[in-house]
């Protein structure tokens, strides 16, 4: 086909575009796969039954930030990358993530001193390290899967580090309902374990990018 | 005459309020531009580049929601024609030759970025020496592969395995892989 043939085709259907959909996209879809782990969460694992006792303590609010923040992170980051121009360097999406898991450790630290070194490995194990690196990655998923399906539709060209910004958003999504039902009382076991979940989302989004964001 | 950036952002603004004879307009004047763009870099391969001129056209369109009218209109155009380029030399498991790769690298004249420009040699030095040398041999200095084995001492075959590997990663660093 001719190229004029085609700009003439084209040139048949131009509705007007909303500016900012893009970014409306992207938070529906982290909205919405964010509802369908809290649903999911809900009936696989379900809420601590203290949950509400667990409201007044401090842990379960660190968890939340924690999670809250790199979930914020994540997504300014994809937000960014499902745009063809995007020059975000993979450093910086390592950069930007720091800060929280930084003030995590400061956190995880300060809980060690003032505990017996006795302690350390009942607070670093916790009763569930083995399961919960898995539940988060596990719950991770239909957040991982809306937001690869709104950045099919948008334009990144930076396909790994797309799909790593995306894990990153949904493995912290999936933390923050996850804080729900674990209740693991110490920082330095969430440092550790949540963390190796958050990572392997990352990873798997990293991964699953070039395969399902390429347009 | 080439259109101007401020021309091209103008008629994409009004093609995304809904200007249909605007978009049209915008769209005839990026083709040559694309023309140009794919010709040059394609080497050996520029007969495709009416195919990638009209995958660009089509993702212009149909991904139009991904400008932002408070950036350069040709940034954006341009990031959507090199991936079309690089997705194309990937999928035809061909590689650019280093002139190519390295005009990729260029930033075009209007994004002047400071710092954005990547120099050939710079790339080189990180590749393996092994490949750096034969590419720099081959391809930088135009020294045959024949030539190029008896200045290393190295065969004919090894020398062509590293030009090919050392191409393809950069061709690899150069997707931001």
């Amino acid at each position: 086909m001719h190229a004029d043939l085609l700009i003439d085709r084209l040139a048949q259907d131009v509705p007007p575009v909303r500016p900012g959909g893009p970014s409306r996209l992207m938070l529906a879809a982290l909205a919405g796969g964010a509802l369908a782990t809290t649903v999911a969460m809900g009936l696989i694992a379900g809420f601590r039954p203290d949950l509400a006792a667990a409201m007044g303590s401090p842990m379960l609010w660190i968890k939340l930030g924690y999670a809250l923040a790199l979930c914020v992170i994540a997504t300014a980051a994809a937000l960014r990358l499902a745009r063809p121009e995007a020059r975000t360097p993979a450093p910086w999406l390592i950069a930007a993530a720091l800060p929280p898991v930084l003030l995590l450790a400061g956190i995880a630290a300060g809980e060690m001193m003032r505990s017996p070194v006795s302690h350390w490995p009942a607070m670093w194990l916790g009763g569930s390290w083995r399961e919960c690196p898995w539940r988060i990655l596990f719950f991770s998923l239909p957040v991982m899967a809306a937001l690869m399906l709104a950045m099919r539709r948008l334009a990144p060209t930076r396909l790994a580090l797309a799909g790593a910004a995306a894990g990153l958003a949904s493995g912290a999504a999936a933390t923050f309902v996850y804080s729900l039902h674990c209740a693991e009382p110490s920082a330095l076991f969430v440092l550790s374990w949540y963390s190796l979940g958050i990572a392997a989302a990352t990873g798997l989004g990293a991964l699953l990018g070039p395969r399902l964001l390429r347009w | 005459m080439r259109a101007s950036e401020e021309q091209l952002r103008m008629l994409m603004t009004a093609g995304l309020a809904g200007d249909a004879g605007a978009h049209r307009n915008l769209l005839s004047l990026i083709a040559p531009v694309l023309r140009g763009f794919f010709t040059r870099r394609l080497g050996e391969l520029r007969d495709d580049a009416e195919d990638l001129v009209q995958e660009t056209l089509i993702a212009v369109h149909t991904r139009r929601a991904t400008y932002d009218p408070r950036r350069p209109f040709t940034a954006w155009m341009y990031a959507i024609a090199r991936y079309k380029l690089i997705d194309h030399f990937r999928r035809h498991r061909r590689h650019a030759n280093i002139e190519d790769l390295s005009a990729m690298l260029v930033r075009e004249g209007f994004e002047d970025e400071a710092g954005a420009r990547l120099d050939i040699g710079r790339l080189l030095r990180g590749l393996p020496a092994k490949q750096a040398r034969a590419i720099a041999d081959t391809r930088i200095d135009g020294l045959s592969i024949a030539e190029a084995s008896g200045l290393r001492s190295m065969s004919e075959s090894d020398v062509k395995v590293s030009v090919h590997r050392g191409i393809k990663a950069l061709a690899a660093r150069v997707r931001g892989k």
